[in-house]
């Protein structure tokens, strides 16, 4: 018995089952670059970085604007992984030479690019977790500041589909394996030379990455980065590149062609306008930030003291009085109950494009304090407000030159837990013995040899008992021209055998 | 004998992958060629320049051992360690031709210092070529460019990123470790060698890491199964 088929057999192509094959694709190519193992070695090696970098580089005291710059870098090891291994697995079929197997499917070559594609964003997506982690954990800090920027916070995400994006392209310009990593050797030369030779201009901005040469922070509102139109700039430059290689694999629909020419404009909008350089309003602000910074800076009063800081770091008031408050606690006569102000102090002008020094306040007992806080900076703000309790300014105490400086040290450092830790990270060349210079939020101080032997004498000893001898001889020990023998005497402790002559 | 030596030698000469060569070849003399035009920041760069080239044409001889018949040259009677030091000896003067002219497009002031520069270069190409043979070995993949190639770039950009400061590989030339740094360049040049010279013995049986996974799970359950029925079989 034969029985004989009276219908044609109808496939079952409908429009909207291409849909949901591109998205069955997508999902299949998803794991599989997930799972890839350059790509998995690059997000362990990014994990793991960000996890053990993690705090490291503020001290538990982040500023959350440079907070969201510092997550921008470590994603170009993912995007690198992820250039590779969206351009071997676009080419992947071509290698297993099953391209003729694919073209009785229903999904055209165009729309298996679009899966491809759609694989990357979900690599940017997992990288945008990644860094939101990253943010996240350094703005729970307590001792958190500032405000970050998303436009900053995305161009991580970017980077990896920008290179997701750039090595589909490739694969679909160039049918060779070697391109890809070819190209990725260009790119980590040019990344090199323009990061390394022209860090001036505009031309930096041209790379997807842009580091500022200094560490110091500046108020949210002064950085003047333009971030907002560099993210739209590389989102720009990832649309250009994966529309393009739709293009290319033959998806010529006028959909297509118009988003090509949305994100060419949207590359050159962004381009153009993040070169624009700073406006006459931001010089203007940053001006006046450097030069009258108590326009724009709330005060505050605590047990007589004043603090005056820019407006983002009213929190960290407290750790400032705390360390006021225990400097007073050590010194003696009026020193003990002199009220300061602590001013907080930027220097704005150049921007982030270099580090420049503060000069030191002339008007009495004000003590300038910088942007960042923990680690050695707490020794350095320590040391500048004794040296205005001793000396009166901060001018006049940056340049003390005589055995104050051991009664200066001793205020600074008397009160921390592990003084001798202190004076090492409070000195430029960490040493603990010897002359060497003292780091403070402006000038620095000298001392001698002799000054170090003296302070080190006194930090072995109970505190209590120093405290005491300080107090009671705190008008000999405090006025100028006073010897480090002197002091040493003064505080009964073995005279010093090292030099005590300081630098002219 | 000879004539069957010049015979082999002129295919595997036909086999060999040398557009992929020569385009690697090609970008890397461009790369070393950007230091004629960088200016006095060319100082600087040119040691990055030659890296950079000397990594485009490691890139190029990863895929050196890309043969799309080795499971049917597997039989032949010439061994495949000849094959492979055929194929290596193949490359060798083009590779020693594209030093010097790499050498010779960086100005001679901005030269590295070329002995040790050359043992860099030497240790790169070796780690290239140890890399693909150790793939053939390893794997049963007809063509482990392409997958070596992304190994290669990956660990160099890891190795540049992030390799202990003690151990340093990349150093500059004015930098105190630069000698102590080329004996590890040496180290790594003999360790690729030794690498190299195990990966090019044919195994004696066909093992893979990644076989295909339905066989590899068939046979594991054939095996359980086995022991299975060994066990009840057991009074």
């Amino acid at each position: 018995m034969t029985t004989v088929v009276e219908r044609p057999v109808v496939s079952d192509v409908r429009p909207g089952s291409s849909g949901a094959a591109v998205a069955a694709l997508a999902l299949f190519e998803t794991r599989r670059l997930l799972t890839r193992l350059p790509v998995v070695i690059a997000f362990l090696v990014y994990l793991g970085w960000t996890v053990w970098q993690g705090g490291k580089a503020w001290d538990g005291y982040p500023a959350l604007q440079d907070v969201d710059r510092a997550t921008q870098s470590a994603p170009m090891l993912v995007g690198l992984a992820v250039v590779l291994s969206v351009n071997r697995a676009a080419l992947r079929s071509r290698r297993h030479g099953t391209e003729h197997h694919f073209a009785v499917l229903v999904l055209p070559p165009w729309r298996r690019t679009v899966a491809h594609a759609l694989s990357v964003v979900a690599a940017a997506l997992l990288t945008a977790v990644c860094v939101a982690g990253q943010f996240g954990r350094e703005a729970l800090r307590p001792g958190a500041i500032g405000h970050g920027s998303v436009a900053e916070l995305l161009v991580g995400p970017l980077i990896v589909l920008l290179s997701g994006l750039v090595g589909l392209l490739m694969a679909g310009l160039v049918r060779s394996a070697i391109a890809a990593p070819l190209t990725v050797v260009f790119f980590l030369f040019l990344f090199l030379f323009f990061t390394g030779g022209m860090s001036d201009g505009w031309v930096r901005w041209l790379m997807p990455v842009v580091v500022e040469p200094t560490a110091s922070t500046l108020p949210s509102d002064l950085i003047g980065r333009p971030a907002a139109w560099h993210a739209l700039y590389l989102a720009g430059l990832a649309l250009c590149a994966g529309l393009v290689a739709v293009l290319v694999a033959g998806g010529r629909k006028p959909l297509v062609m118009a988003g090509v020419a949305g994100a060419v404009a949207m590359t050159l909008v962004g381009g153009v306008a993040q070169t624009g350089g700073d406006s006459p309003e931001l010089v203007k602000a940053r001006e006046r930030a450097t030069v009258n910074p108590d326009q724009v800076q709330s005060c505050v009063r605590r047990d007589g003291s004043t603090y005056c800081a820019f407006p983002e770091w009213g929190p960290r008031v407290a750790d400032w009085a705390g360390v006021v408050d225990r400097v007073r606690s050590l010194a003696g006569g009026s020193a003990h109950e002199q009220k300061v102000v602590v001013r907080q102090r930027i220097e704005a002008r150049y921007g982030l494009s270099g580090d420049a020094a503060l000069m030191p306040l002339e008007r009495p007992h004000e003590v300038t304090v910088g942007t960042r806080w923990g680690g050695n900076r707490v020794p350095e703000f320590s040391a500048a407000v004794a040296g205005v309790l001793v000396a009166g300014t901060e001018k006049a105490s940056t340049s003390i030159c005589d055995g104050r400086v051991v009664t200066v040290m001793w205020l600074a450092l008397g009160w921390e837990s592990d003084p001798v830790a202190a004076l090492r990270r409070v000195r430029l060349d960490d040493s603990v013995t010897g002359s060497a210079f003292v780091l403070q939020p402006t000038d620095g101080l000298y001392m001698t040899a002799a000054q170090t032997e003296v302070l080190r004498e006194l930090l072995d000893r109970p505190r209590g008992e120093v405290t005491a001898r300080v107090k009671s001889h705190w008008a000999e020990l405090t006025e100028p021209k006073v010897t480090a023998a002197r002091a040493a005497r003064l505080l009964g402790v073995k005279a010093p055998q090292g030099d005590d002559k300081c630098l002219d | 004998m000879p004539r069957l030596s010049r015979e082999l030698i002129f295919t595997a000469c036909r086999t060999l992958p040398w557009g992929v060569v020569g385009t690697a070849g090609g970008a890397g003399l461009l790369l070393a060629a950007l230091t004629r035009i960088t200016g006095e920041t060319g100082e600087r760069l040119s040691l990055h320049l030659l890296r950079a080239a000397v990594l485009a044409f490691a890139l190029g001889l990863v895929f050196l051992l890309d043969d799309p018949a080795r499971h049917t040259t597997a039989t032949v009677p010439t061994p495949r360690p000849v094959r492979f030091t055929l194929r290596v000896a193949l490359v060798v003067p083009a590779t020693a031709a594209w030093w010097t002219a790499a050498l010779l497009l960086v100005p001679p002031d901005l030269r590295p210092p070329v002995a040790d520069i050359t043992l860099e270069a030497g240790a790169a190409f070796a780690l290239a070529v140890a890399g693909a043979a150790v793939a053939v070995r390893c794997t049963e993949v007809t063509r482990p460019g392409p997958r070596v190639a992304a190994g290669l770039l990956t660990s160099a950009v890891l190795v540049m990123v992030g390799w202990p400061g003690r151990w340093a590989l990349f150093v500059p030339v004015q930098d105190d470790r630069w000698a102590a740094a080329h004996d590890r360049w040496a180290v790594v040049l003999t360790g690729a060698v030794l690498v190299g010279a195990l990966g090019a013995v044919e195994p004696l049986r066909r093992w893979s890491w990644r076989g295909a996974p339905g066989r590899r799970a068939a046979g594991r359950r054939g095996l359980r199964r086995a022991g299975r029925s060994a066990r009840v079989q057991e009074p």
